[in-house]
């Protein structure tokens, strides 16, 4: 594709584009510009040899890659209209257009697991290129991953991966958060903090779901392993965000001598950071406050203070490295295994916590919109 | 999909043979005058509709996924069907039916109860559990709307108190044949749904039970009058419903190898089975519907699923397909029922 017939510049000139769809079109990136080019060619040259012309447009990869079929990815998540997922959709849609892939967003609205098997073997049955697969239940999903590789079809656990020590399929890789190991953090983190006596509560939606049960493990260890004078109560709260933030605020008033309050999932968190908030609780006995995720309302209390801190685990990566995986897995013939990945654990407190706040980005699901985000100043380090 | 009719009814009434055409014409009427007749219709279109949009439909392991996505619902709106036509609704259904599976490895687990007899047990609680409905329903004169939110919520919370709201392992001993025979073979499920659909279609059409869960549902007040005992009926029928449920539960979790306490989401597949058996024909108010055509609701339902999920719709605008596919297949099957009974006149 480094030489460009000049009768397909004329052609494409006629399109009236600006520079940057322009030369995307011309190095043949996606498959838009492969039609484009091709109606352009059609309608400005009828005399010219626009046949070989406009089929070597057509068949480019994306980038110096081969071309290659559209492959189609299948996402399989536990809860498919989750606001948290939208920066992981966000994200394989991006790696999707750079690649010239296609992935389809399904599983189940409410966590039911036979739905997700059944989404993951109508997958297998249509012969996808690649499954992206959230294991939130360590049995069930084994005969639904080994017959998809069975199939040659390779599978990639994202966001969830089974239990502690039994990630349950024999997927391929992780692409996620250490579950565990976050929970670790966010409970050393509140030590750190100066949290060093007294009763600390920990809020999970969804106790025994193994996307959020073992960082509540975590935060338990890390507590008890500090070996300090501290009481740690796990609290289940609901997967309904507004049935919990009411066990939260009833807690809180029920336990006026907490020094601690973490949670590890997005609404708890959010919830906790309201709580908070209206009962003035860092006026009296609480120390450190902390949780999980970018929910907005999260962020506002990490700026006013309530919440001491929140853990990023990058939701938007979680969606764009499997399909970037599963890609090169599918165009090496297997010789590039995907890697197990941590995408991150990365803590938002009061001093970074403005750009989160400010912008607005498809990185954080909070806008639809493709943009580059400007940053300035130092880089913050330890 | 009323085009797909006329076609199929131009093309079989082309030769010109007089009285192939009349016997044509007897048979095409004696089907239109079934119930289950433009639900069939449907389910048959869309059918042809996906096989004919992604070739992966008709192929034996989605097929396997199809059937395996019809059963459960379907065995559950067999026996919705009885309640909703004696005049009630349980929405306790997909409760017990997460609670189903986790009484069985309580009792094989814990209480070192072989696995067969821990079945029947399950099943068994599940029926007192539909006892319960039907008694308060009944002799409290509770709405059964309102008595079954209750136990719903109630079945709901032994669940997740009693499971610690955490997933469980099929127990070692029910693993092998038993969970092959019972959901884990590719089409047992598929199998047992057809026989219960079969026998409770027997049950509603041929028996006097049926027939009297009609008169009930049809005009409590006449039935009793009559002589029929109508709190036996409606009790006897949310037993049955609730049984049902329960061993859909057990075997969905013996297909997915798990036992899963967040199973059908407690309302999934309660209100998945109303829908088949509304899209069946049965009737909101009570008095009328039919097995079949419950099943053939469900199936409508799981094509429709598997179809798109097959085609690559995503989960978003899943829900505005799904939901007008719903809306435009029962206009036909609205406008085909219409039809049908015209035809009867």
């Amino acid at each position: 594709m480094a030489k460009v017939d000049p009768v397909v510049e004329q052609a494409v000139d006629t399109l009236g584009l600006n520079p940057i769809t322009r030369r995307r079109l011309l190095t043949g990136a996606g498959l838009t510009s492969a039609t484009l080019a091709a109606s352009a060619l059609l309608a400005a040259c009828g005399s010219n040899d626009n046949k070989s012309s406009s089929g070597s447009a057509a068949a480019a990869g994306a980038g110096d890659f081969p071309s290659t079929p559209k492959y189609k990815f299948v996402f399989v998540c536990h809860v498919t209209t989750n606001s948290f997922f939208t920066p992981t959709q966000y994200g394989a849609q991006d790696a999707c257009a750079l690649l010239n892939t296609e992935f389809q967003w399904t599983g189940s609205k409410d966590a039911v697991v036979a739905e997700m098997v059944n989404a993951t073997n109508t997958a297998i049955s249509a012969k996808a290129d690649g499954i992206a697969l959230a294991v939130v239940d360590k049995a069930a999903f084994k005969a639904p991953v080994d017959q998809a590789l069975d199939a040659g079809i390779p599978v990639v656990s994202y966001n969830a991966d089974g239990a502690k020590g039994d990630p349950g399929t024999n997927r391929l890789a992780y692409i996620g958060q250490g579950l565990y190991e976050s929970g670790l953090a966010l409970g050393q983190r509140a030590l750190d903090a100066g949290l060093a006596s007294g009763d600390v509560v920990g809020f999970i939606a969804t106790p025994g779901a193994l996307n959020i049960q073992p960082r509540i493990d975590g935060a338990s260890d890390a507590i008890k392993q500090s070996g300090k004078p501290i009481k740690f109560t796990p609290v289940g709260t609901n997967a309904d965000v507004v049935k919990g933030a009411s066990i939260i605020d009833a807690y809180a008033q029920g336990h006026p001598n907490l020094t601690g309050m973490l949670a590890v999932d997005a609404g708890s968190t959010e919830a906790l950071g309201k709580t908070v908030a209206k009962y003035k609780l860092r006026d009296k006995s609480l120390k450190v406050a902390g949780g999980f995720d970018l929910n907005p309302g999260t962020l506002t209390a990490v700026k006013a203070g309530n919440l001491d801190y929140t853990i990023d685990q990058q939701p938007y990566l979680q969606g764009f490295l499997p399909v970037l995986y599963l890609y090169l897995y599918k165009l090496s013939g297997g010789l590039i295994a995907p890697p197990e990945t941590n995408t991150g654990l990365l803590f938002v407190t009061k001093e970074n916590v403005d750009p989160y706040l400010q912008t607005k980005t498809r990185f954080e699901g909070s806008s639809t919109q493709q943009q580059v985000v400007q940053r300035s100043g130092a880089i913050a380090h330890a | 999909v009323s085009d797909t009719i006329e076609v199929t009814e131009r093309a079989e009434a082309a030769p010109p043979g007089r009285p192939t055409r009349r016997i044509l014409r007897r048979v095409g009427e004696e089907f239109l005058r079934r119930r289950e007749a433009s639900v069939l219709v449907v389910a048959v279109g869309l059918g042809i509709y996906f096989a004919y949009a992604e070739p992966a439909f008709l192929t034996q392991p989605n097929l396997v996924n199809i059937s395996q996505a019809t059963a459960p619902t379907a065995i559950v709106a067999a026996g919705m069907v009885l309640v909703m036509v004696s005049g009630e609704i349980d929405l306790s259904v997909g409760a017990v039916y997460a609670l189903a599976p986790f009484n069985m490895h309580y009792l094989i687990d814990y209480y070192s109860v072989p696995v067969i007899p821990a079945i029947l047990l399950a099943l068994l609680i599940s029926a007192v559990i539909g006892f319960a409905n039907g008694f308060i329903t009944w002799v409290f004169k509770v709405p059964s709307f309102v008595t079954t939110l209750g136990t719903l919520n109630v079945v709901i919370g032994i669940v997740l108190v009693t499971s610690h709201a955490y997933p469980s392992p099929i127990p070692d001993q029910a693993t092998g044949a038993v969970q092959r025979w019972l959901g884990g073979a590719d089409w047992s499920q598929l199998i047992w749904c057809l026989l219960i659909v079969g026998f409770f279609h027997l049950v509603l059409t041929s028996t006097r039970w049926g027939l009297h869960t009609v008169a009930v549902g049809g005009n409590l007040l006449g039935a009793t009058e009559a002589g029929i005992r109508a709190g036996r009926i409606k009790i006897g029928n949310f037993m049955i419903v609730a049984t049902l449920g329960g061993f859909a539960g057990i075997m969905d979790a013996f297909r997915i190898n798990t036992i899963d306490p967040n199973l059908g989401g407690g309302t999934t597949i309660m209100f998945a089975a109303v829908s088949a058996a509304v899209i069946g024909g049965t009737a909101l108010a009570g008095g009328s519907g039919t097995v079949i055509g419950a099943f053939l609701g469900a199936l409508v339902l799981a094509e429709l699923q598997n179809g798109m999920n097959l085609i690559g719709i995503s989960a978003n605008p899943y829900f505005i397909i799904l939901g007008l596919a719903i809306l435009v297949s029962m206009i036909a099957n609205v406008y085909l029922s219409r039809l049908r009974r015209a035809g009867r006149t």
